[in-house]
């Protein structure tokens, strides 16, 4: 087992290395770069650009340095906690992501909740009573959920909430609370904004989530070993619980892999239609506007909780499941 | 001694400052700042105040005295658009009124001798917002410790203040005098100074020397570039005074609202500044509007949001094709929506690039007759009825009849339907040879379809083109529409892989003579029409082409003798003799100007216009209306 530990975080290593250098050389293919970018727009308004102005900016920054330079001077700055400067917000990258970290962690892990809480009931529910009308029922809204595009929605919920509840549009808060630092009231904002987007992103995670529990815990009642524990009189939960459902849960453990990531991006696409103060559009706004170390740190996060998400199924897996073995190497 | 006699009609300022000067009235304290008067936070108002203040009469404006209090509030897009504060809250050296002659406004007068001699004063006992002198100091230290800094500007002082390529002499005469004079005159200087993004020539020293390796203690400055995580001070410097972006908090200003927000945030909040030099006629200090807050949020959500009231006065973000929506929440959520005029020349223009790569492409759009055929096959009065309901008036690309220099024949000229007329123009141009289906062919065989491209922001250009295309079509050409990101978009076009795009067309479309011309001649790399000689241009011959097309360099030319141009008669006739070229030439093909911009006002809002000019350059979209006499109806403290 430490063996397999040790060989497994060393392997790292080079995957996130050679992920960097993916990220990298694909924002540096782009034929223009940040301050182009911001003069082009201000010109598009009918503002003035100073070119000489942008070649000192480019200058300043780093940017008329050779790629291969630019790319071991962003990632060295990674061991000592520097992940480079974001030219929009000019200030260190970590300081741009680390206010809004908070409310995608809250928005996220309200999401999984829901996610859960709606989904194994139904998924066992509809296992259990498999063609039954409650099955088709419940299986149908999940689909729904699951077939309707986030962002439409979005739109709908934005429109209705401003209309019946008379929440401000977007946000996670009203927006009087920006500035202001935690309160009560502020709580009380945020929870009256947070089930939008928790309903939002939660419908697709839970339609498929119903579905996959729905197929394996069929699976799994099927085989012998149940038919034998329901005729030697175990009470039927237990009998459910103990061994199927167990069986059943392995693909839910090997998707924690991709939670952790998703805990921090969250659902980019809602978040932008509904104006989120999270992480997500800050993203998509530094690629848009080609922010480079912005973006790209935010992706070598993102990579690396993925990488240490994997890692984490590998080993509950093991813990779950004895048939998984940890010791590589070829069987004959 | 200096020759003081002639000073030509802008002298007249002077009077007309100190005129208004002779009814001042009694300084009343802004409820806002009652406080901190009290507990001797701030000086009284009184002591606040330049020794002589502005003072805006606004029943001779036609508008209500209004009561301090409230705060207006405002949907942006990101946080670069905080630059907005400063061009709405256009406060200048010099301004521009509503009928664009130049009034001091910063400057309590200005003596101008030829338009040679600029000589400044301040005003007595003016204050940065945090309280500390406003003084010829500053200028000093704009001209000798930043713009004549290697470090700080690199290519020295910005083309405004340069003639012939030579600077002007700057004297610092007393604390409130500094004088500005060149050899010969400089008629972009006052322009400069006014503009929406305006030239700034003073910054605050006493907060920015911290900052300065002349100035500063080695080791705190050394500290202070550490803690920010830049490469120099020079970075430092820059980044602590951008004076146009206002993203510093620190950064001392003289603008009527003050950022009190550090980004990176959601909300920013700027709060009166308690050092403004404006009053109204009743002496309470300007502006009325307590705080501007702007919440930044996604902007396509912005209409939305707009209609369910969040904004107090909102324009950016807003098209015309959201003003049906606005228009039906009005009642519901206590607004109004008018509908301003878009100030640019024309809202949609087709512009053929001189610098296509293509030789066919190049000689074909360098033929007057060709671009004039083009633009003889639109039918404008279809498309303004179609996407504008009427609302919007068929033009050519050239100044809207609000300008003084506007003549009718600008307008018409090459821009009414006539398919006859431009099938035979293509002709003659050497487009006479059809392809089995009908369309057109190059001299070279190949089909002439043009590929319009855009850079896709401005929906209606999509739909624009549409109906473009399907004139188009009747006199044997077809067009595509490609749109890309901005930045691919830019660069095609620079690169000559375009051979015609669609944008806006002469972003200033109600100049007077006392304006640059620079839209009219190949003067930037951000004209489509010709990026590559405004390359030339922008970089003194370094890069890009030179004109070669007569009457692009004849523009040029003109534009040469407007900035050597000593006197009003001499400039209108500079700028008549460029706009009739332009329209002659087609440089670029109009389609529809005067389109309508919605802005949505609040009820409780008073004295902002029903009817105005919506556009960047000269008005600063709501500046030039002053928002500091803005003010809400039931503010809390009115």
């Amino acid at each position: 087992m430490l063996t397999y530990l040790v060989r497994r975080v060393l392997i790292m290593i080079p995957t996130l290395f050679v992920t960097s250098a993916i990220i990298f050389s694909v924002m540096a293919l782009s034929p223009s770069d940040y301050f182009s970018n911001y003069a082009a727009e201000m010109q598009a308004q009918g503002e003035k650009v100073d070119n000489s102005r942008i070649d000192f900016m480019k200058k300043e920054y780093g940017l008329d340095k050779p790629p291969v330079e630019r790319y071991f001077r962003w990632i060295g700055g990674f061991f000592v906690g520097d992940f480079g400067y974001s030219f929009e917000y000019q200030m260190p990258v970590s300081n741009v992501v680390g206010d809004r970290l908070y409310l995608t962690m809250l928005l996220s892990f309200t999401t999984i909740i829901f996610t859960w809480l709606v989904a194994f009931p139904i998924g066992i529910y509809s296992a259990t009573h498999q063609y039954s009308w409650g099955d088709y029922g419940l299986t149908t809204l999940g689909l729904l959920g699951l077939a309707i595009p986030h962002f439409l929605l979005a739109l709908l919920f934005l429109y209705f909430a401003n209309v019946w509840f008379g929440i401000s549009i977007g946000g996670l808060m009203d927006p009087k609370y920006f500035d202001q630092p935690m309160s009560w009231a502020k709580l009380q904002s945020i929870l009256a904004h947070l089930w939008i987007p928790v309903i939002i992103i939660g419908t697709a995670g839970t339609g498929s989530m119903i579905r996959t529990i729905r197929a394996n815990l069929l699976e799994e009642l099927q085989k012998q070993y149940v038919t034998t524990a329901r005729a030697k009189g175990l009470h039927p939960m237990r009998a459910l619980m103990k061994y199927p459902f167990r069986m059943a849960m392995n693909f839910f453990i090997s998707d924690i892999g991709s939670i952790l990531p998703s805990i921090v991006s969250g659902a980019e696409l809602v978040a932008i239609v509904l104006s989120l103060q999270t992480t997500g559009p800050l993203l998509v706004h530094a690629l848009q506007s080609q922010d480079i170390y912005l973006a790209g740190s935010f992706l070598m996060f993102l990579a690396t909780l993925t990488i240490v998400g994997v890692l984490i199924s590998d080993i509950a897996l093991a813990f779950l499941d004895p048939r998984i073995r940890l010791i590589g190497g070829t069987t004959k | 001694m200096r020759r003081m006699s002639l000073l030509f009609g802008l002298l007249a300022l002077l009077l007309a400052a100190c005129s208004a000067q002779a009814e001042i009235a009694t300084p009343r304290e802004t409820p806002y700042f009652e406080y901190d008067v009290g507990d001797g936070k701030l000086p009284p108002v009184a002591l606040r105040l330049p020794l002589h203040p502005r003072i805006i009469d606004l029943p001779s404006m036609n508008r209500e005295t209004g009561h301090p209090g409230g705060t207006w509030k405002m949907l942006m897009g990101d946080q670069r658009d905080l630059r907005m504060m400063t061009i709405y809250s256009y406060a200048r050296l010099v301004v521009f009124d509503d009928k664009l002659n130049f009034v001091p406004d910063i400057l309590e007068s200005i003596q101008i001798e030829d338009d040679k001699v600029f000589t400044l004063h301040l005003r007595e006992g003016h204050k940065w917002s945090d309280g500390q002198p406003f003084t010829t100091e500053d200028f000093r230290y704009y001209w000798e410790d930043v713009a004549n800094n290697a470090t700080l500007s690199p290519s020295g002082p910005s083309p405004s203040l340069l003639v012939r390529g030579k600077p002007p002499r700057v004297e610092i005469i007393d604390a409130t005098t500094v004088r500005y004079s060149w050899d010969e005159p400089n008629p972009a200087f006052l322009p400069a100074l006014a503009g929406s993004q305006p030239l700034f020539i003073f910054m605050p020293a006493h907060y920015l020397k911290q900052f300065n390796a002349k100035y500063a203690d080695t080791a705190a400055l050394d500290k202070l570039v550490k803690k920010a995580r830049v490469m120099n001070w020079g970075s430092l410097h820059e980044r602590m005074s951008r004076q146009y972006r206002c993203d510093n908090p620190d950064l001392p200003t003289l603008d009527p609202w003050r950022n009190r927000t550090s980004a990176p945030a959601e909300l920013f909040v700027f709060e009166r500044n308690p050092y403004f030099h404006r009053v109204d006629q009743t002496g309470q200090q300007l502006p009325y509007l307590d705080r501007v807050t702007l919440s930044l949020g996604t902007t396509s959500l912005i209409p939305a949001k707009t209609a369910s009231g969040d904004s107090t006065l909102q324009a950016r973000y807003l098209g015309f094709e959201d003003y049906t929506f606005l228009k039906q929440n009005e009642d519901l959520n206590h607004y109004k929506v008018n509908l301003w005029e878009n100030g640019q020349g024309s809202f949609a223009a087709l512009m053929p690039n001189l610098n296509a790569k293509d030789p066919v492409w190049q000689r074909l759009l360098r033929d007057v007759r060709f671009r004039r055929a083009l633009s003889l096959g639109i039918n404008r009065h279809d498309i303004n009825q179609a996407l504008f309901f009427g609302l919007a008036r068929e033009s050519a690309d050239t100044v809207l009849p609000q300008s003084p220099l506007f003549k009718e024949t600008y307008a018409k000229a090459w821009s009414t339907y006539d398919p006859a007329a431009a099938n035979k123009l293509l002709d003659e141009a050497g487009l006479d040879k059809r392809g089995s289906d009908g369309f057109r062919l190059l001299p070279d065989g190949r089909r002439a379809d043009l590929i319009v491209e855009t850079a896709g922001d401005v929906a209606e250009y999509v739909d624009i083109l549409e109906l473009v295309g399907d004139d188009w079509a009747k006199i044997g050409l077809r067009a595509f529409t490609h749109p890309a990101h901005r930045d691919v978009f830019r660069k095609r076009i620079l690169d000559g892989d375009t051979i015609m795009s669609i944008g806006s067309g002469i972003d200033n479309g109600n100049p007077t003579s006392a304006i640059e011309p620079d839209d009219l001649a190949p003067m930037h790399e951000s004209q489509f029409q010709w990026p590559r000689w405004g390359l030339y241009q922008e970089s003194d011959g370094h890069e890009g082409d030179a004109v070669d097309v007569p009457e692009a360099a004849q523009l040029v030319d003109l534009y040469r003798a407007w900035r050597r141009s000593t006197n009003k008669a001499q400039r209108q006739d500079i700028w008549g003799k460029m706009l009739s070229i332009n329209s002659d030439q087609v440089f670029s093909i109009g389609i529809i100007n005067g389109t309508k911009q919605p802005v949505v006002i609040s009820d409780q809002m008073r004295n902002v216009p029903v009817d105005a000019l919506y556009a960047f350059d000269p008005s600063g979209f709501f500046g030039i209306y002053m928002p500091d006499t803005f003010w809400l109806a039931n503010a809390p403290g009115g």
